[in-house]
C-alpha cells in the first residue's frame, strides 16, 4: 500500500500556518484576524494528526478534540469581545482602534 | 498513483486555494464562506488521515457550530466590505519576513524527515480499531482525566465571560 | 487498568476551591441579590472572593510540603515550586478582589460574575503552573486567558475597555496557536505531549533528522511563551491592555498572569532542555532578557501616564525575571557537558541536583511573590485615586493627580512611596531583596554581563520611580482638585500590600528560608 508522505501533509499544515499568520498581520477587519487564527489553529490540528498517523498513536487525536473545544470556547468569548468594540465604536477596524496613545 | 494521491492533491489544492481565499477576499462573509470550505477540504484531509472521528467532528463544530456564530456575528452587524487599504508598519514589514522564514524553516525540517514508515498499520486489527470513537473515548476517560475536567472549566467561564461582556451596560 | 486515587488530585485542590467559590458567587448573584442595580445589597460578595482566595491558599502552603511527584498519569505535577506559585496567585487574587470592591461600588457596577471571573483566573493560574502536558497547558492557559479577557473588557465606560479587551483576546489567541503549533511539531518529534515522556526521547531526536524540527517546535513554544510574559519584542499589547482594563483586573494580569506564565514557561523549558543542550534556550532567553531590560526601562521614561509607566514597567520587571531564568540555563564553567548534566532529565524541579539551581529557583520565586505584592499596591493606589467622571479622558492617570497627595491622602502616599522604591529596587523593600537575590544568582552563574546590564536599567528607573514620589511629598495639589472617595476594602487592601513590600524588605528571613526549604524537600 502506497501512502501520501507525512510531509505532504506537514507541508500543507505549514503553508495554512502561515497563510494564517499573514493573515493576522495583513487584515485589519477584526473578525477576518480572529478567522486568520481558527486557520492556525487548524493547523495545528492537521500536524497533530499527521503525525499520529506515521506513530499510530491517538494522543494527536485527542489533541485535536481538545483544540476544537478550545477553539469553541475561544470564538464565544472573542466574538461577544467584537460586538462590544463594535456597540462603542461602530467599527472593527483595528487601525481604528487608538484611543490610547502614550 | 493510488487513489489516496489523487484525493490529497485535491482536496490539499482545494483547502489552501480556499485559505487563501480567507486572507484576500474585501468581503467579511465571503471570508467567512472561504473558511468555512477550508474547514470543510480539511475533514476530507483528517480522513485520509485516518481520523474519522475528528473529522466529523470538524464538519460539527468548526464548520457547524463556530461558523455559524462568526456569520451570525457578521449578519449582526452589518459588515460591509473592507476597503481599507493595509499600511505597511515596520512591525508588518518584519511580520512578513518573519513568517515567510518560518515557512522556510519549516519546509526544511519537515524534508529532512526521515521517510515515513507506518509499519503499525500492518496489523489489521490496530488498523481497524485506530482512531475510532472507542478507541479514543477508552483513552480519553481512563488517562486523560484532567485536561478534560479542565475543559469543563473552560466552557464554564467562557460562558460566563461571554454572557459578562456581551451584556449592553454595566 | 489505569485508577486515579484521591492523592492524585491533591495538587487540584487549591483550583478546585477557587472554582467552587466562584460558582457560589455567580449562584448567589442569581438568587441572593434582592434589588438587581443596587450595590447595597452585594457587599458579601467580595467576602466571599477573599475567604475563597484565603481557604485555597492555605490548601496550597499545605500541599508545598508534599514530596515532590508526578500525578494524574503524567499530566500534572505536584511540587513546592507549583504550589508556592498557587500561594501568591491566592494573595494576589485576594487583594484584588479587595480593591476591586471598591472600585466597583464606585462606578455601580459590582456583580457576582466580576468576582467569579477573577477567581476563575485564579484557578487557571494555578492549574496552569502544575501542569505537566502540553494540551493540559494550553487549556489550562486558555481558562485563565479566557477569564482576563472578559475582566479587561468588563466595564463599559468609554472606549478602552472593549479595546483593550480586543487587543488583549487577538494577541492572546495568536500567541496561543503559536505555542500549539510548536507542541504540535515537538509532538511530531517525540510522540508524546508530556514533558516527563518527551524530555526521554528528546536527546535522541535532536542530534538526528529530527533536529529541525526540534528547534522549530521550541522556538514557537519560547515565542508563545514570551508574548504571554511581554518579553521585549512581543509586548507591544501591554501598554494599551494595561491602561484599557479596570485597574484592578490590571493588577491581576500584572502580578498573577505573569507569575503562572512564567512557571509554565520555567517547567517546559527546563524539562525539554537536556534535550537541546542548554544553549538554545540560554541563547533564546539571554537575548529576550537582555532586550526586555533595557527596551522597557527605556519606553517607561518618558511616560507621564502613571498607569502606562506602570505597564512598561512591568514589562521591565519580566525582564529582570527572564533575567533568573537565563541563569537557569547558564552553561557551566568549563565544560558543555557539564550544563547538560546539571538539569537531569525530568520535569520535576526536585531532580535538579546542584544547589546553585535551588539558588535560582528561590531568586525567581521570591522576586515573583514581591513584584505581585508591590504591583497589586501601586495600581491599588492608582485605582483609589481614579474617578468616575473622567474615565473616558485621557489625562485620568497623569502624573498631575498625584501632586499634593502626602498632604490630602499621607496613608496612601506612603503606600505609594513603599511600592515606587520597592519598584525601583531601592531598601528596604521587597523590590530590593529580589532583586538582589536575582543579580547574585546570575552573578553566581557566571552571566556578569546581563547582571551589569540589569543594574544600570533598574538605576535608570528609579528616576521614573522617583518622579511619583517627589510629586506626592514636594509638589502642591492644583486649586480644586477633587478628593477620592475611600472605601474599607481598598485601606486594607492597600495597608497588607504595603505590609508586605516592607516586612519581606526588611525581614526575608522566613520567607527565603521557607523557600530553600521548599526547594530543598523537592531536591530528596
Amino acid at each position: 500500500m502506497q501512502l501520501v508522505p507525512t510531509q505532504h501533509y506537514l507541508i500543507l499544515a505549514a503553508v495554512l500556518f502561515c497563510l494564517g499568520m499573514l493573515g493576522v498581520l495583513v487584515r485589519r477587519n477584526a473578525l477576518v484576524v480572529f478567522m486568520c487564527v481558527e486557520l492556525m489553529l487548524n493547523a495545528a490540528n492537521l500536524t497533530f494528526l499527521a503525525f499520529a498517523r506515521e506513530r499510530g498513536d491517538v494522543t494527536g487525536h485527542l489533541s485535536a478534540f481538545f483544540i476544537i473545544a478550545v477553539a469553541a470556547a475561544e470564538a464565544a468569548v472573542g466574538l461577544a469581545i467584537v460586538i462590544a468594540v463594535f456597540r462603542s465604536r461602530g467599527t472593527v477596524n483595528i487601525d481604528e482602534l487608538h484611543t490610547m496613545k502614550h | 498513483m493510488s487513489a489516496e494521491f489523487v484525493l490529497f492533491w485535491v482536496f490539499a489544492i482545494a483547502t489552501a486555494m480556499s485559505a487563501l481565499g480567507v486572507i484576500v477576499t474585501k468581503n467579511p462573509i465571503a471570508s467567512a464562506m472561504s473558511l468555512v470550505a477550508t474547514f470543510f477540504f480539511l475533514a476530507g484531509i483528517y480522513v485520509l488521515l485516518w481520523a474519522h472521528t475528528v473529522a466529523v467532528l470538524q464538519v460539527m463544530v468548526y464548520a457547524g457550530a463556530i461558523m455559524v456564530l462568526f456569520l451570525f456575528v457578521i449578519m449582526l452587524l452589518s459588515l460591509g466590505e473592507d476597503t481599507s487599504m493595509t499600511k505597511f508598519s515596520p512591525t508588518r514589514i518584519i511580520g512578513g519576513v518573519a513568517t515567510a522564514g518560518l515557512l522556510a524553516a519549516l519546509v526544511l525540517a519537515f524534508r529532512k524527515l526521515p521517510e515515513a514508515s507506518t509499519g503499525w498499520a500492518a496489523s489489521v486489527d490496530q488498523l481497524k480499531a485506530f482512531g475510532t470513537l472507542s478507541q479514543l473515548g477508552d483513552v480519553l476517560y481512563k488517562q486523560w482525566l484532567f485536561p478534560f475536567e479542565a475543559v469543563s472549566l473552560l466552557l464554564l467561564v467562557a460562558i460566563v465571560g461571554a454572557v459578562v461582556v456581551a451584556k449592553p451596560r454595566i | 487498568m489505569p485508577s486515579f486515587s484521591i492523592q492524585d488530585f491533591m495538587p487540584i485542590f487549591p483550583a478546585a476551591i477557587l472554582a467552587v467559590g466562584a460558582m457560589a458567587l455567580l449562584l448567589s448573584e442569581a438568587f441572593l441579590v434582592s434589588v438587581p442595580h443596587a450595590s447595597a445589597s452585594r457587599g458579601y460578595q467580595a467576602v466571599i472572593g477573599v475567604i475563597t482566595a484565603a481557604f485555597a491558599g492555605t490548601v496550597a502552603f499545605h500541599n508545598a510540603f508534599e514530596d515532590p511527584r508526578v500525578v494524574l498519569q503524567g499530566f500534572a505535577v505536584l511540587d513546592p515550586f507549583s504550589s508556592f506559585v498557587t500561594v501568591v496567585v491566592a494573595v494576589t487574587v485576594g487583594l484584588a478582589v479587595l480593591l476591586s470592591a471598591g472600585f466597583l461600588k464606585h462606578r455601580n457596577a459590582e456583580r457576582g460574575e466580576f468576582y467569579a471571573l477573577m477567581l476563575f483566573a485564579a484557578a487557571g493560574m494555578s492549574l496552569l503552573a502544575l501542569s505537566a502536558e502540553f494540551i493540559t497547558l494550553f487549556v489550562n492557559l486558555e481558562v485563565l486567558s479566557v477569564a482576563t479577557y472578559a475582566l479587561t473588557a468588563y466595564l463599559r465606560r468609554g472606549t478602552r475597555p472593549a479595546e483593550a479587551g480586543f487587543k488583549y483576546f487577538i494577541l492572546g489567541a495568536f500567541s496561543g496557536a503559536l505555542l500549539l503549533y510548536g507542541a504540535a511539531l515537538l509532538y511530531g518529534a517525540t510522540g508524546t505531549t508530556k514533558l516527563a515522556g518527551m524530555a526521554e526521547v528528546l536527546r535522541a531526536a535532536s542530534s538526528g533528522d529530527k533536529a529541525w524540527l526540534v528547534y522549530c517546535g521550541m522556538v514557537l513554544v519560547a515565542t508563545g511563551f514570551a508574548f504571554k510574559v511581554a518579553a521585549v519584542p512581543f509586548h507591544m499589547w501591554t501598554p494599551d491592555v494595561y491602561e484599557g482594563a479596570p485597574t484592578p483586573v490590571t493588577a491581576l494580569m500584572s502580578a498573577g498572569v505573569k507569575a503562572a506564565a512564567f512557571v509554565a514557561l520555567i517547567r517546559v523549558f527546563v524539562a525539554l532542555a537536556p534535550g537541546l543542550g542548554p544553549q538554545v534556550p540560554f541563547v533564546l532567553f539571554g537575548g529576550l532578557a537582555l532586550l526586555t531590560m533595557v527596551a522597557g526601562n527605556l519606553m517607561a521614561l518618558p511616560q507621564r501616564n502613571v498607569k502606562r509607566m506602570l505597564a512598561y514597567s512591568s514589562v521591565a520587571h519580566a525582564g529582570y525575571v527572564l533575567l533568573g531564568v537565563t541563569a537557569l540555563f547558564a552553561p557551566a564553567a568549563g565544560t558543555e557537558g557539564h550544563g547538560m548534566g546539571v538539569l537531569s532529565a525530568s520535569p520535576l524541579l526536585g531532580q535538579v541536583p546542584a544547589s546553585a539551581h535551588a539558588d535560582i529557583y528561590k531568586a525567581i520565586l521570591f522576586y515573583l511573590l514581591g513584584y505581585a505584592v508591590t504591583t497589586i499596591g501601586s495600581f491599588g493606589v492608582l485605582a483609589a485615586l481614579e474617578r468616575r467622571e473622567d474615565e473616558t479622558r485621557g489625562t485620568t492617570w497623569d502624573l498631575d493627580r498625584f501632586a499634593g497627595l502626602a498632604h490630602s491622602k499621607p496613608g496612601w502616599a506612603i503606600a505609594m512611596a513603599a511600592c515606587m522604591l520597592s519598584l525601583g529596587g531601592i531598601p528596604p523593600t521587597v523590590g530590593f531583596m529580589g532583586k538582589l537575590l536575582v543579580f547574585r544568582a546570575a552573578v553566581d552563574a557566571g552571566l556578569l554581563g546581563l547582571a551589569i546590564v540589569g543594574v544600570l536599567t533598574s538605576a535608570a528607573a528609579a528616576y521614573y520611580y522617583l518622579r511619583v514620589v517627589v510629586y506626592m511629598f514636594m509638589r502642591n495639589a492644583a486649586e480644586g482638585a477633587a478628593v477620592p472617595e475611600r472605601h474599607w476594602q481598598t485601606d486594607v487592601a492597600l495597608a497588607v500590600a504595603t505590609a508586605g513590600v516592607i516586612l519581606l524588605g526588611i525581614l526575608p528571613g522566613p520567607v527565603t528560608a521557607w523557600l530553600t526549604q521548599a526547594t530543598m524537600l523537592a531536591l530528596r
